[in-house]
């Protein structure tokens, strides 16, 4: 294996980093780092953009030489915001290629430690939002969330609510990424919200009495004698209030 | 009375039930929502407790009269009864707008045992059959209802609990003379019997009060094990007595005994988790827990000839006695060692917590700072020494908000 002083673009999808990751390891090279196109190198930074033919079978070559365990963590890596996720799937996927599935007790590699630690982040981050996310009602009965979480995670909260919300119109929005995701009672389908704008977000008729018996049980709810707001922003942290509707409304140590 | 009076009114005679897990049960049927395995928490109360399910009282009327509960008869407060179209309402509402995951139904006692549990029964059976909610369900059993209701309620929900509420049968007869804990040994029978993927598949828990008679720690965890090994509990809760009425049998409390019920909840878990038994860390000599120090801590200084542990080469199970470490960090260190030498270092990088676990183990022999100081006193002292640093900071960080 030979160290570059390149730093390699890919098309800033899933399919594009895996391809030029094969061919990084077929050429044996070692980036100094892996960016999306979009990226603006500093001064003394040099891209190399390789030929990549972007084909889905690269899934399968993934999984044939390792395992779907690593795909999927490589995955959920990819879908963090983490600044230098893609070298960081890079060296994962290396030290899988030699150790296989052993690769997730090898906690002494540093690779190894940060790159699951991300995987954790995200699945943590997906499993908060199945309770923290909030549907609004709209005329027609069509249910409405909005989302700004850390992680791209809209896919797999589209498939938690495919299960549980199976006979209703529901749509997910993203609104930092600009992505929505839209069920029809069949399947759902991830869009960018720029190409599915909803003009008439009017609320139902029940939507505010609803909103208003729920903030009402969430004030009843809680002993005062216990009170402890500190162990709520632990559990719950102000990023997440905005579209939480009974904390939308209030500061740390309101009721 | 509008619905929304009715919700703060029977929300409010509901909420000193602990109990809030939504976890145990895959229920796929139902075109309304599924349960997930792990549990889902919605949201998080002021008082910092999970806020998971819809939990509500049918009724806050009651025939009864124990001594520490709002509901008790001679208390004058307002009284409201749901009917069963306005909890499937409420719970469709919510659900769908995914403030919660399930509902949470417990009652007080109108005319008779048998009486309550059937309206209770109407309710959830409207919800599973005409609104198709496939949603977590925990009801709680009336106690002296006959068991073909037990049957017809096992069968429509995820949980089915009763509350043994007291430790003794001496604190029962003092403050709750109407109720009979052989009656509630008997729902726990039956739920333990009868328990299948589809009766009760989430299984039982119970809840104790605690600081409302003079129960040692030791009395309460005996209680809480028999449980666990008699019926297979999912969970003992306990909940720190909140006086909310007066009465010349009852306690009067400046706070409630949080740090207490903190405590039992540690050795609840060194029961279930850890194989721990009662006698381990209590006995008659000791039989409460030392307010200073978390039980595992306590009984590691205690035992500290079986200390230092060697993490490269002693078993899970001596693992697990290792304050400060837990199972998911014994697994890690079990399925690691085979392919590297775990060194302090690494425990770091495997995410393991050494603030107390430092103290009581060895990486390739060696202790993490000069051995002399392995030596009870001085661990005993850090120890405290920690914890009182952690809380002061607490406290400063409180008052900067």
């Amino acid at each position: 294996m030979k160290k570059s002083n390149y730093i390699y673009l890919y098309d800033n999808d899933f399919i594009s980093l895996l391809s030029l990751i094969k061919i990084l390891i077929t050429k044996k090279v070692i980036p100094c780092n892996i960016k999306p196109n979009t990226y603006t190198p500093s001064l003394f930074e040099e891209t190399f953009k390789e030929q990549i033919s972007e084909n889905e079978i690269i899934i399968k070559e993934i999984i044939d030489a390792t395992s779907f365990y690593i795909l999927n963590t490589m995955y959920k890596i990819f879908l963090s915001e983490h600044n230098d996720k893609e070298i960081i799937i890079y060296y994962f996927f290396v030290h899988a290629l030699k150790y296989q599935n052993k690769i997730y007790y090898m906690r002494n590699l540093k690779s190894v430690t940060e790159a699951l630690k991300i995987e954790k982040f995200v699945e943590h981050e997906t499993h908060k939002f199945k309770g923290f996310l909030r549907f609004k009602e709209l005329k027609g009965g069509i249910l409405y969330a909005t989302i700004e979480p850390d992680n791209n995670i809209i896919l797999f909260l589209s498939k938690h609510f495919k299960q549980r919300l199976q006979n209703e119109f529901w749509i997910i929005e993203d609104k930092k990424r600009q992505l929505i995701s839209i069920y029809d009672k069949n399947n759902f389908y991830i869009t960018s919200s720029e190409c599915f704008n909803i003009l008439d977000k009017e609320l139902s008729e029940a939507e505010e009495d609803i909103e208003n018996l729920w903030k009402n049980f969430y004030k009843t709810i809680a002993i005062k004698e216990r009170t402890n707001y500190r162990c709520r922003m632990n559990f719950m942290p102000k990023k997440y209030w905005k579209y939480i509707i009974e904390m939308s409304d209030k500061n740390e140590n309101s009721y | 009375m509008d619905l929304k009076e009715k919700l703060i009114i029977l929300a409010d005679s509901a909420k000193y039930d602990a109990s809030c897990s939504s976890s145990g049960s895959s229920r796929k049927e139902g075109k309304l929502g599924n349960t997930a395995v792990a549990g889902i928490c919605h949201s998080f109360a002021a008082d910092g407790r999970c806020i998971s399910l819809l939990k509500i009282l049918l009724t806050n009327c009651c025939i009864y009269d124990c001594k520490y509960c709002p509901n008790r008869r001679t208390n004058n407060i307002k009284r409201a009864t749901f009917t069963k179209e306005e909890i499937c309402e409420i719970t469709i509402n919510f659900y769908r707008r995914n403030y919660i995951e399930g509902l949470f139904i417990s009652s007080g006692i109108i005319k008779n045992p048998d009486y309550t549990m059937n309206l209770m029964i109407e309710a959830i059976s409207l919800l599973r059959s005409k609104y198709h909610f496939g949603g977590y369900i925990h009801a709680k059993a009336i106690p002296g209802a006959s068991e073909y209701l037990l049957k017809k309620l096992g069968n429509l929900v995820d949980r089915l609990s009763a509350n043994v509420e007291l430790p003794t049968d001496e604190g029962l007869k003092l403050l709750a003379p109407n109720k009979d804990n052989r009656k509630v040994d008997k729902i726990m029978d039956y739920v333990h019997k009868n328990r299948t993927n589809k009766f009760v598949p989430a299984g039982q828990s119970t809840q104790m009060i605690i600081g409302a008679t003079k129960e040692t720690d030791l009395e309460i965890m005996s209680k809480s094990s028999t449980m666990y090994n008699k019926h297979e509990l999912k969970r003992v809760f306990y909940s720190a007595y909140i006086p909310v009425n007066k009465d010349k049998l009852l306690p009067t409390l400046q706070t409630p005994p949080l740090l207490r019920e903190n405590r039992l909840y540690q050795a609840d878990w060194l029961l279930r988790y850890y194989n721990f038994k009662v006698e381990d860390i209590l006995d008659e000599k000791n039989p409460n827990f030392n307010l200073l120090l978390d039980p595992k801590a306590s009984w590691a200084l205690k035992h500290l000839n079986e200390f230092p542990k060697e993490i490269n080469s002693c078993s899970f199970n001596d693992l697990l006695k290792i304050p400060g470490i837990g199972v998911t960090s014994a697994k890690r260190i079990i399925s690691s060692r085979k392919y590297f030498k775990i060194t302090f270092n690494d425990l770091k990088k495997m995410g393991i917590v050494l603030k107390r676990a430092k103290y009581f183990i060895t990486c390739n022999n060696k202790y993490f700072t000069d051995s002399t100081f392995f030596n009870k006193n001085i661990i005993e002292r850090n120890l405290i020494l920690e914890d009182k640093v952690k809380k002061e900071s607490n406290i400063e960080q409180l008052a900067l908000f």
